[in-house]
């Protein structure tokens, strides 16, 4: 292993807490500690052997014998059973739990209660929290417009993975590659959604390849970070000043992220697909049904007076009758269009277009604002007249297309110019040289959908800064055709080059479109008729195969007047078919985008090319294959890599004792913090590997520890000795992060909706609270959707939920493995009066009232042990006696408080509405209570 | 509330446990040991800090013009346009620089705005801004301005926060951060928004990786001036300060039990939530104010206005809020630059000017450093698009613009830097975004090299790895 880089000795000011440290650090200075794979170490030897647990007892309990210091007792089984509900599940537990637990003295209690918890549905949702900020989770898109984007889907996956305790370098390699496994599921594909919760700008007139180049920075930074704990960020704009990471090495790990398209996958919704097929049925049935509503001949007499037999026969005459004379009439206005099969496209702005079956391009990969497309075919027709352009919808298309806009008009596109130069293959007669090339001079276009203004004759008005228009019209066909001034003789084979300039905003280009080219002397006009009707309309009809006539018809009962109201109907269930919803997935690149090394980081000043692969200074990559996403992710998991199982213990230690064995959880390089347990974290990682990377497996480690057990009361001693609990001689004792604060709430009161997954929600918050950011709505979900746990919260990262950012939720902007816990007075102000904590308190308050056959001392009781799982000593129960009496005294002389407090506008009696009143303002008290928003 | 009320409960932070005592800057770089730097950080909260040197402000009013105002219809005068109309910019000009909406062969416009001299400074002003042109000679107007981005939210967020990537403390966090706050009952950065939010959203006044009390705290001008300031329905003031002090006496009674020190700063929150309860509702209560201000500044009581949170500005760092941010949106002029100037100005200039006089007035000129600005200027050629129905507009433009200071420690009434004959670039005296962030914390008494926090293995500060002080501002 190459180390260039050894630890400046000036900058280790350690405490006296690091010191036996210090001597394995002096003698391996050269070799940075966490690049080294970890070690199983030995156990090590302690005096007070009854105290210990498993294993981490051993090396915590051995540094305190080093310090002198003794661990503290077993807490309380109450709190445990609290601190257990809320670290497993994120939930405090319910009264009963309580009471069934404190009850059951078998043996066994506590690991039955672990395994319970661990099954819990609950527990994906209170672990994907975690891994939710470390992947930069949102539900908008960033930037100014920060329009709301659908990736719920990823997390739902998150959750799930985790309940079914996938193994971390499977939920790693899923997540980084799942697209790149062979014969990828669905559900793999989807988990690559972790990488696209990049911001996308969406701001008018931005460089696309700019921001893509952002996000590949922030895809480097995520991934260095979350499962490596490395500062790689460092190295995009010089080589890292203090770890062994040079700024090519930085490009290099770059290039293997930097071959990503990134497209929508529609999500299989089991009942979606139910109801699509259902419609689907329906439009078939329908559609073979239409003869049988052909309306019967209104000239013929006695119509409606004949036998059923007759009438089947007169409508089927009558169809006969009018199909023919469509075929006669449409056959003298039929154009006959050829199709034109590319040979050769290419978008300027690097767009991937592909040549489908039907001889149609398929536009996908990058989506930059402006673009033009350059296509070549060859025609071998005497004559050109005209062309046919056929923009068609698509599924992998936004909105299903057809165009590419994907901000303000989903799936809509604009053609600014439509041009085409015409070029002799070969020396004829009409044409001396193959070298001559001519432009077509367009007189004529005609569209089937334009708007007002923007219509299709500015495609050929050579002006580049008018375009026709297609928006608020996706998920539609459209036709333009163009005519040119006069008709282009060729002598043989010719080759056309046909450029299609789309110059405005927001990604509207073309998203799939097939071509034609046509020798009709009349004019042209724009038909969605397939050319496929046209050419069988154009043959004799002694040609016409029965197959033909059969397409013929059903074409011609698709758009037969006696049949509109028919078809609209059947139009009507197209439209309203529930479409299935979406989710942002990566997707490899079949052809490779080179990746430069950028002076000082800037995307503007692009050097030398790099190669995909990994710092010299860590473990080398396996295969011989070009290094690609999935290698990476490999990598990552490898059992060489010295980093991904110590940093991933690390924040799973760090979420139940408040801070990690490294503090630096974002830094495990040499200006990170030394680890306080230094052989704990090496066991840690050596056994989540051994075990499988299973996570379950280590909570159920951690909570079955001594160490995690102890009581988190703290002496004086302790608080002089060792304040911030560095040395795990007591238990743990720190707020709960912003989404339990919440959960806290709505399941004490008994609000809470335990439905999991689906679409984010729009819990109530107060009017305003967004500031009007882009224009965006909150519309507060409706019913039981409004007190969902809050990691279903919809996240707006320019306006984050009023209740998530005052208690220190990251806004889903960079990757965060590392939250902080803020007291201010602002979070008092939301817990106070918050509407939330009213109706929690007005709900629990009804709950404690309808005991019935208790005293109110047995009711003060009961609210107090539901909202903190512990009974109140005589003290405090006097304190709340006290101020329950003094608040139903207050309320009785206002009943117009109380009735406000009980939210009834006529209270039917006084008293009872007192007394109600009373207790919700007491819940409300309890509710407030510090200890239930702290995990202890 | 008298004003000396206010300073009355300014103690109150140094002596509660929000605070443990004033931290000088030099030890929170001491962050290497395991246990000191947690315990600094835990001790960071709002406590007022000294300054590391004299300084010249102690407050700052920002008037965030958000959108990118047009300094060629406001400050920088150039009549050499009108001999250009009509015609290209030389590709020596240009350079390799890309537009956002027009194409580089958009041909120059002249100003259609008229300018004259003011002042004993003989500053140009443009017909736009009558009003700032009464206080010309309190402002240092700085013409030579330029950025790094070019489209809104990131130009937004580079000027707020000094970066370009996402999730760095805003200004107001790191002087928060820095100096903490003067005032008891009231956030120490506060930001006032008139109708829309801006580009940047949170980000711009976003704590980052700051402790999040550093955060800005919007009071806004819908529903409660402060998010879940007002009691609840059902809840009387009585009943609110009961249940205060039941928790109050609750809380105690578990720190003598379970010894947690964090009890105490929790129980400290609550009572200072019940402070700006009543403090908040006060402050914005602008009809205490006499109807001469009101009538400077044209504000309507219970009318949100611009003119209603410049009033709003002055009574907050006249009760010690450190950093006061107005956001005012709308001067992204690419169509009718013209029309939309005089519109916006006619809102914006009185109350600008009358902010100015009203410090001076009440001798808090001298304490409270005003910036006025936006994220960049606007291009010299003009943006014409029937396509978005757009004609006589200016396009973003981050090589040259403006933006003026005046107050604290600003040497007032002068005019710095210039631009080519075309407005395109900075010809003397370029100020950059980070020079601009590194003088206002000069001004605050902070070096802006060492106000820095380490985040994901290395340092980070306001002004990046730049920033130089620019000495002709200062007094």
């Amino acid at each position: 292993m190459n180390i260039r880089y050894t630890i400046p000795g000036r900058r280790l000011v350690l405490s006296w807490l690091l010191l036996p440290f210090i001597a394995v650090l002096v003698a391996k200075a050269d070799e940075h500690w966490a690049f080294q794979p970890p070690v199983r170490p030995e156990l090590p030897v302690i005096v007070n052997e009854k105290w210990h647990r498993n294993p981490i007892d051993r090396f915590v309990v051995a540094r305190l014998q080093d310090e002198g210091l003794k661990p503290s007792p077993r807490a309380e089984k109450a709190t445990l059973l609290r601190r257990l509900s809320l670290d497993l599940t994120g939930l405090p537990p319910m009264k009963e739990d309580m009471d069934a637990f404190t009850a059951d003295n078998e043996p066994g209690a506590w690991e039955r209660l672990v395994e319970q918890l661990l099954k819990s549905p609950h527990y994906g949702e209170r672990w994907a929290v975690w891994w939710l900020d470390g992947a930069r989770y949102a539900d908008t898109n960033g930037y100014e417009v920060d329009r709301p984007r659908m990736i719920w889907a990823w997390r739902d996956w998150v959750i799930r993975s985790l309940n079914n305790d996938m193994p971390f370098d499977q939920f790693t390699i899923e997540q980084m590659a799942g697209d790149l496994l062979p014969g990828a599921t669905i559900q793999q594909r989807i988990a690559t959604g972790f990488h696209r919760n990049t911001f996308m700008n969406e701001e008018g007139a931005h460089d696309w390849e700019q921001f893509r180049y952002e996000s590949i920075v922030d895809r480097v930074h995520t991934t260095a970070t979350v499962f490596m704990g490395l500062t790689l960020a460092c190295a995009q704009c010089h080589d890292h000043k203090y770890d062994p990471f040079t700024q090519e090495e930085y490009f290099q790990f770059f290039a293997m992220l930097n071959n990503a398209d990134e497209p929508e996958l529609e999500v299989p919704v089991e009942d979606i697909l139910t109801r699509q097929a259902e419609i689907d049925a329906r439009i078939a049935h329908m559609e073979a049904d239409r003869p049988q509503h052909f309306p019967l001949d209104s000239e013929l007499p006695n119509a409606n007076g004949l036998a059923t037999d007759s009438e089947q026969k007169q409508r089927r005459k009558h169809l006969q009758r009018r199909f023919t004379e469509w075929v006669e009439r449409e056959s003298e206005t039929a154009v006959r269009w050829h199709l034109l099969r590319p040979r050769h496209a290419v978008s300027t702005n690097n767009a991937t277009m592909t040549v489908l079956e039907d001889g149609s391009l398929l536009v996908t990969g990058d989506r930059p604002e402006l673009d033009t497309y350059e296509i070549v075919c060859d025609t071998d027709l005497q004559q050109i007249t005209g062309f046919r352009l056929e923009a068609i919808p698509d599924p992998r298309l936004p909105n299903h297309g057809p165009g590419r806009g994907s901000v303000m008009s989903d799936g809509t596109f604009v053609v600014t110019e439509f041009d085409v130069d015409a070029q002799p293959l070969v020396a004829s007669e009409q044409h001396e040289s193959a070298f001559e090339i001519q432009s077509f001079n367009f007189v004529r276009a005609d569209a089937t959908y334009q708007n007002e203004r923007r219509t299709v004759d500015k495609a050929i008005d050579n002006n580049r800064l008018t375009s026709w228009h297609t928006n608020n019209a996706a998920r539609r066909r459209h036709v333009a055709v163009f005519q040119n001034d006069e008709p282009y003789a060729a002598g043989g084979m010719t080759k056309l080059t046909i450029t299609i300039l789309q110059n405005f905003l927001h990604q509207q280009t073309l998203g799939r479109f097939r071509l034609f080219v046509t020798d009709h002397e009349q004019t042209l006009s724009a038909s969605l008729r397939d050319p496929v009707i046209d050419s069988i309309l154009l043959a004799d009809a002694a040609e016409r195969s029965e197959q033909d006539i059969e397409q013929l018809k059903e074409h011609y009962l698709s758009v037969a007047e006696e049949l509109t109201e028919y078809n609209k109907a059947i139009a009507e269930l197209r439209t309203n078919r529930p479409q299935l919803p979406t989710t942002m997935v990566l997707s490899e690149r079949s052809v490779q985008r080179p990746t430069h090394l950028h002076e000082r980081g800037e995307y503007r000043r692009p050097a030398a090319i790099v190669s995909a692969g990994v710092p010299d200074a860590l473990h080398p990559l396996t295969g011989n294959e070009i290094p690609s996403r999935l290698s990476l992710a490999k990598w990552i998991v490898d059992r060489r890599n010295p980093l991904t199982a110590r940093v991933i213990v690390n924040r799973i230690w760090q979420q139940y004792f408040g801070q990690g064995l490294v503090n630096t959880p974002e830094d495990f390089g040499s200006q990170g913090m030394l680890p306080s347990h230094p052989e704990l974290l090496d066991w840690l990682a050596v056994e989540f590997m051994e075990q499988n990377w299973s996570l379950k497996s280590l909570h159920r480690l951690i909570v079955n520890s001594a160490t995690w057990q102890q009581s988190s009361q703290t002496t004086l001693q302790q608080q002089n000795r060792d304040p911030e609990n560095i040395l795990l001689g007591r238990g743990p004792r720190h707020r709960v992060s912003a989404e339990m604060v919440r959960d806290i709430l709505l399941a004490t009161s008994g609000l809470l909706n335990r439905r999991i997954g689906g679409p984010s929600v729009f819990p109530a918050q107060p009017a305003g609270a967004l500031a009007g950011f882009g224009g965006f709505k909150w519309s507060t979900s409706e019913g039981g959707d409004q007190y969902r746990r809050s990691l279903y919260t919809f996240r707006q990262r320019a306006a984050p939920f009023a209740m998530s950012s005052l208690f220190d939720a990251p806004p889903g902007l960079t990757c965060t493995v590392k939250r902080r816990r803020s007291t201010t007075p602002l979070q008092s102000l939301a817990l106070l009066n918050d509407s939330l904590t009213i109706e929690a308190s007005r709900a629990l308050a009804e709950k404690i009232l309808g005991e019935r056959g208790t005293s109110q001392d047995e009711k003060l009781i009961l609210a107090f042990e539901t909202c903190t799982t512990r009974s109140p000593d005589l003290h405090e129960l006097q304190t709340i006696r006290d101020f329950h009496e003094e608040q139903k005294l207050h309320l009785t002389d206002r009943p117009h408080v109380a009735a406000a407090l009980t939210g009834s506008e006529q209270p039917a009696d006084a008293v009872a509405s007192a007394e109600s009143a009373a207790w919700t303002v007491t819940v409300r008290l309890l509710l407030n209570l510090h200890e239930v928003i702290v995990k202890q | 509330m008298s004003l000396s009320a206010v300073t009355g409960r300014r103690c109150f932070l140094q002596e509660s446990v929000l605070g443990l005592g004033s931290v000088a800057l030099a030890s929170l770089m001491d962050r290497r040991s395991a246990t000191g730097a947690r315990a600094v950080e835990a001790n960071r909260s709002l406590t007022a800090r000294a300054s590391q040197f004299a300084p010249r402000a102690k407050n700052v009013i920002f008037l965030f013009m958000a959108g990118g105002p047009s300094q060629l219809e406001l400050f920088d005068n150039k009549p050499s346009l009108r001999k250009y109309a009509g015609q290209r910019v030389p590709n020596s000009v240009l350079g390799n620089q890309e537009l956002p909406f027009i194409e580089r062969d958009a041909t120059l416009m002249p100003s259609p705005l008229r300018f004259s001299r003011h002042g004993e400074s003989g500053a140009e002003l443009s017909e736009a801004l009558p009003r700032l042109a009464e206080v010309v000679d309190d402002i240092a107007i700085v013409r030579s301005m330029h950025t790094d981005a070019f489209n809104h939210a990131p130009a937004q967020i580079f000027l707020h926060t000094g970066h370009l990537q996402l999730g760095k403390p805003s200004m107001g966090s790191w002087i928060s951060y820095g100096l903490g706050s003067e005032c008891s009952d009231l956030p120490a950065f506060v930001v006032l928004t008139t109708g829309q939010g801006v580009s940047g959203g949170a980000s711009c006044y976003g704590n980052g990786f700051l402790p999040s009390v550093h955060q800005g705290v919007t009071l806004r001008s819908e529903g409660d001036p402060i998010l879940f300031l007002g009691d609840p329905k059902g809840i009387d003031r009585s009943i609110q300060r009961d249940t205060i002090d039941a928790l109050g006496h609750l809380n105690r009674h578990r720190v003598d039990i379970v010894g947690d020190p964090e009890i105490e700063t929790r129980i400290a929150a609550y009572e200072m939530a019940f402070r700006m309860q009543t403090s908040a509702p006060d402050l914005i209560d602008v009809g205490q104010e006499s109807k001469t201000t009101l009538e400077l500044y044209g504000v309507t009581p219970g009318e949100p206005s611009f003119a209603g949170t410049c009033l709003l500005a002055r009574r907050l760092v006249e009760r010690g809020t450190r950093f006061v941010e107005l956001m005012y949106k709308g001067w992204d002029h690419h169509s009718d630059v013209e029309g939309g100037v005089k519109k916006i100005c006619g809102r914006a200039d009185q109350p600008v000017a009358a902010l100015i006089k009203d410090l001076r007035q009440r001798g808090l000129l001298d304490e409270t450093l005003v910036v006025w600005g936006g994220e960049f200027g606007r291009t010299p050629m003009v943006e014409d698009n029937p396509a978005l129905g757009r004609t006589r507009g200016r396009d973003h433009h981050p090589n040259a613009y403006t933006m003026w200071m005046a107050g604290g420690g600003i040497n007032p009434g002068q005019t710095i830097g210039k631009t080519d004959e075309l407005g395109y670039h900075v010809t003397e005296d370029p100020v950059h975004i980070h020079d601009l962030q590194a003088t206002i914390l000069h001004l605050l008494g902070i070096e802006h090299t060492e106000l820095t926090f380490q985040h994901q293995g290395r340092d980070f500060r306001l002004t990046d790895v730049e920033g130089e002080i620019v000495e002709k501002l200062l007094g």
